[in-house]
């Protein structure tokens, strides 16, 4: 089905969006950037559930290797994996399978009844299938396109050259039956990557050295990537302990402190999540139209317009310089 | 089984280009005229003639539903109007005669449904344009008795080569002219206007509108990214409808340049008005 006709929009792959999508599923669980691996940055943010990684292959670097020709790494299909796997049926849909995909394999998963019922539904169904009920869900598509922007100016099926932000590709990595596994929904079946260790860092030790082999397989500066950490919400915890320190008459200590700093932060980041999720719902052709009249009232539009003329000629001289096609308007 | 080509319309009219990189069109003083002929293929052809020498310089196949006539109400000196596919970014310019309401309306009549015929109101030409029962050709030109030298000499057909149109680079784009750089002075020299910006503004904000508020949003990557899709949709020349709902008339939206010209001209009513 192509993208235009399954009434899927394409959302940007931001933490804030995917959070609201959880909240929307009544699911208590975050989704948070990850600037690094180490083993510090990730047990602040335990307990995580899952990896995603998300990439972009720069067209301009040749052929794409194929990581499954890296051998020795121990990484087998699985097309006996009795938990969730859904295949990629829809394009614009790719970030909420991969969140589907991660969702349908976390034990006893506390979430709304939609999803446990499409959870449950689609059991035993084979990857396909349950790819093509996920996307013919009508609730989850409304829940996916909540956050893109108002159909009222819709590019779709006007034959515009592709920008940037489409196509990225989205992996799951994350623990089953004790084994670190990745599911790939454009792959025909989940990956396994071999057994982990229980101490310690558990299921993330193993998941970032395949990780780690992944993007060494890319030559350097050819990958567009980003890691975001499916995790527990930490406010509810972070507030109850606050709450029991200051009934304990120990609010002024360290703990305590440390504490508010975290829960400042953490609330923080929500506002700003808040803030990006009601810009991407707004139709801003109002304020757009607005702010333009407001500039030739002004007498500002006129000399604007001339510098946004220079400007093109100058952007369009240097990509022919560079011979390279296409345009992108924010250089 | 099919017809010899039959003449459902044909009016003079003269033919102008487009200058390369630009919006502007050059009139050219060729004698032509405008033929709309079912061919012998049963397609709807939309044919500009020379009429000097007789040559089909323009042959185009118009599908029913495909085309219409939009009058382009800013074009200087004559009647000129845009042939506009739906199915394409192609556009091609014509000048009517001076009775244009009526041609304007029968071509349409026509682009819709070659099958339907035209009738003319008027008193100095003859009959109606004939159907397309009418066989063998008919290349008369249409117009009335009375049109003058001088209106004839004025038609002109604004006719855009194919490949000129779609290798079209744009000419600016309106995230150069929303900038922060531009936009922000505003609010310093036009402190008014801040407030009268907030019923624009997303009604589920987490802090309530403030001019902080505003210089975060005009900033954001979500707002740049609107600005960036209104830029794209407008370049597709398909927006007249929407731009409607903001008091412009269709001609904005019918790309970059001739939203912000029309813009330009609102700017201009509205300091004549008083506004809320």
């Amino acid at each position: 089905m192509s993208d235009e006709e399954s009434g899927w929009n394409l959302t940007e792959s931001d933490p804030g969006v995917f959070t609201e999508l959880l909240k929307t599923l009544g699911v208590p669980l975050i989704v948070d950037d990850l600037y690094s691996l180490d083993p510090d940055s990730l047990a602040a943010l335990q307990p995580i559930r899952a990896l995603i990684f998300l990439f972009k292959w720069l067209p301009q670097s040749g052929t794409e290797p194929d990581p499954s020709l890296s051998s020795g790494s121990g990484a087998q299909y699985d097309p006996d994996f009795p938990g969730f796997f859904a295949h990629q049926v829809v394009n614009n849909a790719c970030a909420t399978l991969a969140v589907m995909n991660a969702l349908g394999n976390i034990p006893a998963l506390q979430s709304g009844a939609p999803l446990q019922e499409l959870l449950a539904f689609t059991a035993g169904m084979d990857a396909q299938t349950r790819g093509l009920v996920i996307t013919s869900s009508d609730w989850l598509r409304e829940a996916h396109n909540a956050l893109t922007p108002p159909s009222a100016i819709s590019l779709d099926g006007l034959g515009l050259p592709k920008t940037s932000e489409d196509a990225y590709h989205f992996i799951v990595y994350m623990p089953a039956m004790g084994c670190v596994y990745e599911f790939d929904g454009l792959k025909r079946h989940p990956i396994r990557h071999g057994a982990y260790e229980e101490g310690g860092e558990g299921w993330i030790a193993k998941a970032r050295e395949v990780v780690e082999a992944r993007i060494a397989t890319y030559p350097p500066g050819s990958l567009e990537f980003s890691l975001l950490a499916l995790r527990d919400d930490p406010l509810p915890s972070l507030q109850a302990r606050l709450k029991e320190l200051q009934e304990a008459g120990r609010g002024n200590d360290s703990e305590a402190a440390e504490l508010i700093v975290k829960l400042a932060n953490e609330n923080s980041k929500r506002e700003r999540w808040a803030f990006e999720n009601s810009l991407r719902r707004h139709n801003h052709l109002g304020l757009i139209h607005a702010l333009l009249v407001a500039m030739a009232k002004a007498g500002k539009l006129e000399p604007a317009r001339e510098g946004a003329r220079k400007k093109m000629q100058e952007r369009i001289a240097r990509r022919k310089e560079k011979g390279e096609a296409g345009m992108e308007v924010d250089d | 089984m099919s017809a010899a080509p039959a003449t459902i319309l044909a009016f003079k009219a003269g033919r102008a280009f487009r200058r390369e990189g630009t919006n502007f069109v050059d009139h050219s003083p060729e004698k032509g005229a405008i033929i709309l002929q079912k061919g012998e293929d049963e397609l709807l052809h939309f044919i500009w003639k020379n009429r000097s020498t007789g040559e089909l310089e323009e042959d185009l196949i118009l599908f029913p539903g495909d085309a219409s006539f939009v009058k382009i109400p800013q074009a200087p000196g004559g009647r000129t109007y845009v042939l506009k596919f739906s199915s394409s970014n192609q556009r091609h310019f014509d000048a009517s005669t001076n009775r244009d309401e009526e041609f304007v309306n029968n071509l349409n009549m026509v682009l819709q449904d070659p099958d339907r015929i035209p009738v003319w109101q008027t008193a100095s030409t003859s009959q109606p344009q004939a159907s397309t029962s009418q066989t063998g050709p008919s290349t008369r030109a249409a117009a009335p008795a009375g049109t003058t030298p001088e209106q004839l000499a004025q038609l002109r057909t604004l006719v855009q080569s194919m490949a000129g149109n779609t290798s079209q680079e744009p000419e600016l784009s309106l995230n150069d002219i929303l900038t922060p750089e531009n936009v922000l002075p505003l609010f310093t020299s036009h402190p008014d206007l801040i407030p009268a910006l907030f019923p624009h503004l997303p009604p589920d904000l987490p802090t309530p509108p403030s001019a902080e508020v505003l210089q975060q949003i005009i900033t954001s990557p979500q707002f740049r990214g609107a600005v960036r899709n209104f830029d794209q949709a407008l370049r597709t020349g398909m927006l007249g409808g929407l731009v409607r709902g903001l008091g412009l008339p269709e001609e904005a939206g019918t790309g970059v340049e001739a939203f912000l010209r029309a813009i330009q001209e609102q700017s201009r009513g509205e300091d004549r008005m008083e506004t809320d």
